[in-house]
């Protein structure tokens, strides 16, 4: 079992019981390729914070935000609805 | 015998930095080590200097499981694999240095006709490329691995396996060091606990490779940075069709020989082999969400070893030695990336995922080839960019997203 | 030897106990550990080392080496030491190819140190190339410690607890214990744990105290797997006290890994707990206050010392253990030699620092205290007593590169290994340890990683500050896979109608997660039932998702590639499901059942993923539309066959007339009294009929329409008729005709898609996708042979396909199927090649369309 994700309608909660959604807010694409196709492929893949969505699947089943620092996994705080706050 | 009671140095160390290069390969993995070797070797080009954050091997390389096979799914990849297989054949004299590779095969067993169907489009595709590989009975898959749990009263009863003798495992750490000091022997500077913090671009070219140690000029650079890699490429403005996501593995202590193959179960999301010194090396497919963060899950080891006990009963009191994870490189469709990029000087090669180990040798001889001749080798032109832009994928996420 | 009864001893004088050790029986207490017993019974080597074969024998006596390693009623590797005496136990002694007194493998010992150098099989059997497969496996006959499979495993317990704790407290020494009473006291809910038997007995005010248990690691979240006896407690805490102590540390030199050399709490250990004498003459080197405290005990225990030094503030003096048969006899002090059958020696203590480090704490070297401390402690994680390093040092002095003075005894590496490796370049700690294996064995680097980073730190010059520890990583203690991995625990999910299909004689197969009715028996009949007869299948694995509110039409238009706005009232439509880069996830249909209502059904295991997808959508969007997943709640059935309609007019009060009930059409009515939703699709390719109910009814409406089919022969259909009878229609399944890249154009689906209505899954992708045109396409043919699923499809002799499914037509007998073909030869009657395996290619044509009645009369009519 690996780190806690604090839903806000559930509590903290061990990430298992979540389904990864992506990051939201990539850099705008298209230095590599065409946009369509860094639109479609291409991702930023930050090793930092970054805000994501994550599918409370054995729980609340709502998707929630959170920020996690990639590097550290540590999640500083959750969010309802799916968009960055 | 000499040699074998007092080796010399292996490389040399505590090299100054210069200020120029012709080639600067960022990222001291087997990739990167095996470019810099055949550079030298193949091409002549030994005014190389090889950048590493860590101490060499500190990534992939280092912590893979070592299995080396070309049973792929597409005729693309299994070629490819098979190409970097013959090399590895004859790596040990090649190198001067063994790396312990034995063939004793990889088994993937089918619990569902569906595995079954995926076995046998893996068999008659690598058979038309003359790789050994093919569809077996659970009698033989019985006879082979007599301690498998075979009976048809467990959840998933074994149906059969896809058969692959010619796949083997090694140790990973001799290939890592056996192409260091084959560069190094050559020429190529290794640069150790170096990391390169930034890169400056003019036009259409990398201008600077900066590092703690000093900046550096370079007439072509290479990354070679796995599961870094997008860090690296976001230095000079570029994104990549990848994500870093943690593969764990675990070792058990030695016990006497019960396994000669490799077992694979896609089913139970696990493998596992038997090193030559005894250990059992099980592991599993990637955390399901992106991260650099390597420290080892508890789910991970528990399902593994709950797997694990389930095909093979004998095992139950075999105690778990040491875990450890590393990162890996994941593209959409589970093939690398190697390609040029806008940057006319700038190369990347990532996207090795939880595979990319036993490609090194072919990555080493057709990227050396790409940076001296500036030519694309058939078998890594599957692999550039333009497969994003056509929509056309090299599809390996049936045979390389569970067995490495 | 054991001592007369003493104040504080653990074991039980008055139960004893037996065990039986390579075959000899052995007397216990209760209360000593399989190690202690055999130590009392005069045991001295209990096993031989990984690579040299040396003799080794109790050293620590607390679980933190290697020296006791043996098999416990088939259970390898066990530490004889820590592991308490049940009685009954089979112990045998392990990695010995004779007995452990003669081991013929020990002249590896003699002849081999010397030649067999650290990094020797890098450069031995190169060539020639076809030696090395011989030595390979030679060297794995020679290797490995523990036999498997010999005995069968004991049955044994292997569960888990999930626990929290408000306060964990690891380690349940003198701070460990003040720890948990300081917070049991301000209210909290404390649990102890350590690994010792010693300590099962201790009570606190309010706190629970989990002995002998082991915590094996500080996971993420701060989840603790503590392991006690084959119940695993997952613990979250939340608050960690880390107070693991100290271990002591070996001195090195020469022949410092022999049976009788044992570090000062080997003697405690032995002398207090168990109340043995553990020697007769004894030599005490130690470098605190552990070494007169040995003294004392061991004179206590008459145990006659001949001679104690304290190593701090001298001058470090040269140290050599001689041997007689295997065991100490002398010891050799500076050219002095003192005959003696016990060593005590130990250059100080270590902390234990490995569980604070894996919870992330950083770790800095102490140069005056000559340790690992840990330095920056984590958010909710603490550190009690000798683990934050006070109080414990440990001498710089580590003597002599001797080729027999083991810095790591668990992989037989010697000082000189190490000193040698540094010559060749390997200068950094953890590439050094991977060349030399140091610290990689049982003891976890218990007892060598702090020497190993001082050796190297010495013959490289550079400060052990600057190397550095290497990671530590879980598990604390070896840990048996049973016991980790807990209960065979492999949950199947069954229908409402599992029952019912039981006792029509079901044969199940696994469809992902689900246990599904492969067959009743005789899955030929099943087809032909449903051609001629009537035939009923439980499709309840359906996923059911209930979409409703004002913008339910413009969200199904926006998920869908086909257009979901011109669907009617009461009528029901095909639909695929994509991903954004227009790769198929999922089909199934969409039933109008009101303006602003929709039951959506999905493949079996695709549920769960739409459901997500459309959650997210609607999200995105701020819709107002509620996405209700409705599986589990209803049931359903198909009914198809010539007779279909005649069997559900006796049980609905629905109208089935062709003309009142069409193709596609949807009602509401009831069925056997249930209220139910029907629709006539015809998936199977004959007149057909899905019903949904509620799953309370399940059985009833099953029973019902089996009763109301019984004249017409109805059969129960498995997962093999279906797949042979929608085969006939050319109908894919996701998951089995699709792979990750199949996209609707490479189907054939292309016109079902509405270009024209705006954004939509997938949209982007598959217009640039259609611009350009498919390379592949999936086709139906007919071939002579039957292939395999999977096999090649051959063009001009190289691959460019592959079949998905095929079977041989209960209807034509000719062999039909599914493939992939290059899209160039994708019209019908094209030729191509099946690889049949062993050179054999057999021949087959492009097939478009149904293969049985292709203007669809029959599901019409
Ligand atoms: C647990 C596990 C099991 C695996 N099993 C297998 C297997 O069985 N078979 C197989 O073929 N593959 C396997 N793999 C995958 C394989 O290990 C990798 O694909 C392979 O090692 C990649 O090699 P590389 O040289 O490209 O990358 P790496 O070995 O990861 O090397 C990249 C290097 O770049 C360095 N670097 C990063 N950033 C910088 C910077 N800014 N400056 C300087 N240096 C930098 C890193 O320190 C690292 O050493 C496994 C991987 C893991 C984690
Ligand atoms: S003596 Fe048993 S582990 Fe040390
Ligand atoms: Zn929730």
């Amino acid at each position: 079992m690996s780190f806690l994700i604090p839903c806000p309608h559930c509590g903290n909660r061990p990430q298992p019981e979540f389904a990864y959604g992506g990051n939201i807010g990539d850099d705008p694409p298209g230095s590599m390729l065409d946009v369509l196709s860094e639109d479609l492929y291409f991702n930023d893949n930050t090793a930092g914070e970054q805000f994501e969505r994550w599918f409370h699947r054995f729980g609340c089943e709502r998707w929630i935000v959170i920020r996690r620092d990639t590097r550290t996994n540590q999640v500083s705080e959750g969010w309802e609805g799916v968009d960055a706050p | 015998m000499k040699d074998l009671l007092r080796p010399g140095r292996m490389w040399r160390t505590g090299l100054p930095l210069k200020k120029r290069y012709d080639v600067v390969i960022i990222g001291g993995g087997v990739q990167g080590l095996a470019t810099a070797y055949y550079l030298a070797k193949n091409h002549g080009i030994t005014d190389v200097a090889v950048l590493e954050k860590s101490y060499i091997g500190s990534g992939g390389s280092g912590r893979n499981t070592a299995i080396v096979r070309s049973n792929y799914r597409t005729p693309e990849g299994a070629s490819f694999y098979q190409a970097s297989l013959d090399l590895y054949d004859d790596l040990s004299a090649e190198l001067d240095f063994n790396i312990m590779l034995t063939k004793r095969g990889v088994l993937s067993l089918a619990h569902s006709e569906r595995a079954l169907a995926t076995a046998t489009e893996r068999a008659s595709v690598n058979q038309k490329l003359g790789i050994d590989s093919r569809v077996i009975g659970l009698d033989e898959v019985r006879r082979r691995v007599p301690a498998l749990n075979t009976s048809r009263d467990v959840t998933w009863p074994i149906l059969g396996a896809l058969i692959h003798p010619g796949g083997a495992i090694l140790r990973h750490d001799a290939v890592v060091w056996g192409y260091a000091r084959g560069a190094d022997r050559r020429g190529v500077e290794i640069h150790p606990f170096t990391e390169v913090t930034g890169l400056d671009t003019s036009g259409d070219r990398v201008t600077k490779i900066r590092t703690p140690r000093g900046d550096i000029e370079a007439g072509t650079v290479l990354s070679a940075t796995a599961g870094w890699s997008s860090g690296i490429c976001k230095m000079v403005g570029l994104r990549l069709p990848m994500k870093t996501y943690v593969l764990q593995a675990f070792v058990t202590e030695p016990i006497r020989p019960l396994l000669v193959e490799t077992v694979v179960s896609t089913q139970m999301r696990l493998y596992v082999h038997q090193t030559t010194r005894g250990e059992l090396v099980a592991g599993a497919e990637a955390e399901p969400y992106p991260t650099y963060q390597g420290r080892s899950t508890l789910t991970f080891i528990e399902s593994i070893s709950r797997y694990l006990v389930e095909l093979f009963p004998a095992i139950r009191d075999v105690s778990i030695l040491r875990t450890w994870s590393g990162l890996c490189d994941v593209t959409p469709d589970y093939s690398p990336i190697i390609d040029r990029t806008p940057l006319a000087n700038f190369i990347v090669s990532a996207g090795w995922g939880t595979y990319g180990f036993k490609a090194a040798p072919i990555v080493g001889v057709t990227l050396s080839k790409l940076i001296a001749t500036n030519q694309v080798d058939p078998l890594i032109k599957p692999f550039g960019l333009h497969r994003f832009t056509d929509d056309r994928f090299i599809s390996e996420a049936a045979s390389a997203a569970m067995s490495h | 030897m054991r001592l007369p009864r003493r104040d504080g001893e653990t074991i039980d004088r008055d139960d004893r106990r037996t065990f039986t050790f390579d075959g000899k029986e052995v007397q216990a207490y209760a209360g000593d550990t399989i190690g202690s017993a055999l130590y009392a019974n005069g045991q001295r080597i209990f096993t031989r080392s990984f690579k040299y074969h040396r003799p080794r024998g109790l050293s620590c006596a607390a679980g933190n080496c290697a020296g006791c390693l043996m098999e416990v009623d088939g259970e390898p590797s066990v530490k004889a030491c820590t592991r308490t005496v049940q009685g009954g136990e089979v112990v045998r002694s392990q990695t010995i190819s004779g007995s452990l007194e003669r081991d013929p493998m020990r002249v590896v010992d003699h002849v081999a140190g010397p030649v067999t150098p650290v990094g020797f099989y890098y450069r031995l059997g190169i060539r020639p190339k076809a030696a090395w497969p011989h030595i390979e496996r030679m060297l794995r006959r020679m290797t490995g410690l523990g036999r498997v499979g010999e005995a069968p495993p004991k049955p044994h317990r292997a569960d888990v607890e999930h626990r929290t704790a408000g306060v964990l407290v690891i380690g349940a020494g003198r701070s460990g214990q003040e720890a948990a009473a300081r917070y049991a006291a301000e209210g909290r809910q404390v649990i102890l744990v350590d690994e010792r038997a010693e300590y099962a007995s201790l009570a606190i005010d309010g706190v629970e105290v989990i002995a002998p248990g082991t915590a094996l690691g500080v996971y993420e979240g701060r989840l603790v797997p503590v392991h006690a006896d084959g119940l695993m407690h997952r613990i979250r805490a939340e608050k960690i006290v880390v107070a693991t102590g100290s271990i002591d540390q070996p001195l090195l030199f020469e022949g410092n890994d022999l049976p009788g050399v044992m570090t000062p709490s080997a003697v405690r250990r032995l002398v207090g707990l168990w109340s043995i004498r553990p020697g007769t003459r004894a030599v005490v080197l130690a470098a605190d206050e552990a070494g007169d405290e040995a003294a004392r005990l061991l004179r206590e225990a008459g145990t006659q010392v001949v001679e104690t030094i304290d190593l701090r503030g001298v001058r470090p003096p040269k140290v050599k253990a001689a041997a007689r048969h295997g065991l100490l006899a002398a010891v050799e002090i500076d050219g002095r030699k003192i005959d003696c059958d016990l060593l005590v020696a130990s250059a100080g203590r270590q902390p234990a620092y490995s569980l604070l480090a894996q919870s992330g704490c950083s770790v800095r070297f102490d140069a005056e205290k000559g340790i690992f401390a840990p330095d920056q402690l984590v958010d909710g994680v603490e550190a009690a007593g000798s683990v934050t390093g006070e109080g414990a040092a440990v001498l710089a002095a580590a003597e002599g590169a001797g080729k027999r003075t083991f810095v790591c005894p668990c992989e037989d590496v010697t000082a000189k290994d190490l000193v040698r490796a540094v010559g060749e370049g390997f200068e950094d700690i953890e590439i050094a340890k991977r060349y030399t294996t140091v610290t990689m064995g049982p003891c976890q680097g218990r007892l060598c990683h702090l020497h190993s980073v001082r050796a190297l730190a010495r013959a490289t010059g550079v400060g052990e500050a600057a190397l550095g520890t290497t990671t530590a990583r879980p598990p604390w203690q070896p840990t048996p896979l049973g016991d980790v991995g807990g209960r065979k625990l492999n949950p199947g999910k069954r229908t409402a109608l599992h029952d019912a299909n039981r006792r029509a004689g079901a044969q199940y197969v696994w469809t992902g997660v689900w246990r599904r009715p492969d067959h009743y028996g005789d899955a030929a009949a099943e087809i032909k039932a449903v051609h001629e007869g009537v035939g009923l299948m439980d499709v309840s694995t359906l996923g059911k998702l209930y979409v409703s509110g004002p913008d339910a039409e413009a969200f199904l238009d926006g998920v869908f590639p086909n257009r979901i706005s011109t669907l009617k009232v009461d009528r029901v439509r095909y639909g695929i499901f994509n991903t954004d880069s227009g790769r198929i996830i999922d089909d199934g249909t969409i039933i109008r059942v009101g303006e602003r209502d929709f039951l959506v059904t999905t493949s079996s295991g695709g549920v769960d993923q739409v459901y997500e997808a459309f959650l997210l959508w609607v999200a995105e969007r701020k819709l107002a539309v509620d996405v209700v997943n409705v599986s589990g709640a209803l049931s359903a059935v198909s009914l198809s066959g010539p007779k279909a309609r005649e069997v559900l007019s006796r049980v609905t009060d629905v109208d089935v007339a062709n003309e009142a009930f069409k193709f596609l059409d949807v009602r509401q009515g009831a069925v056997a009294g249930a209220s139910a939703l029907l629709m006539r699709i015809g998936f199977l390719g004959e007149l057909g009929y899905e019903i949904h109910f509620p799953s309370t009814a399940a059985e009833h409406v099953w029973e019902a329409l089996m009763k109301a089919g019984a004249e017409f022969g109805i059969l129960p259909l498995g997962v093999e008729a279906l797949k042979a009878l929608r085969l006939e229609k050319g109908h894919i399944i996701v998951g089995i005709d699709t792979d990750s890249e199949t996209t609707m154009l490479e189907c054939g689906m292309g016109p079902m898609i509405a270009w024209d209505k705006g954004e939509f899954v997938g949209n982007e992708a598959l217009g640039r996708m259609n611009e350009r045109g498919a390379d592949r396409a999936l086709v139906g043919f007919t071939a002579d042979d039957l292939p395999n699923e999977g096999t090649a499809v051959l063009v001009g002799g190289e691959v460019g396909g592959r079949v998905t499914s095929a079977r041989r037509s209960a209807v034509s007998g000719q062999v039909i199927g599914l493939a992939y073909v290059p899209a160039a030869i994708g019209s019908e009657g094209s030729a191509f090649e099946l690889d049949l395996g062993e050179g054999r290619r057999g021949g087959a044509k492009v097939h478009i369309g149904a293969f049985y009645d292709p203007d669809g009369e029959r599901m019409r009519g």
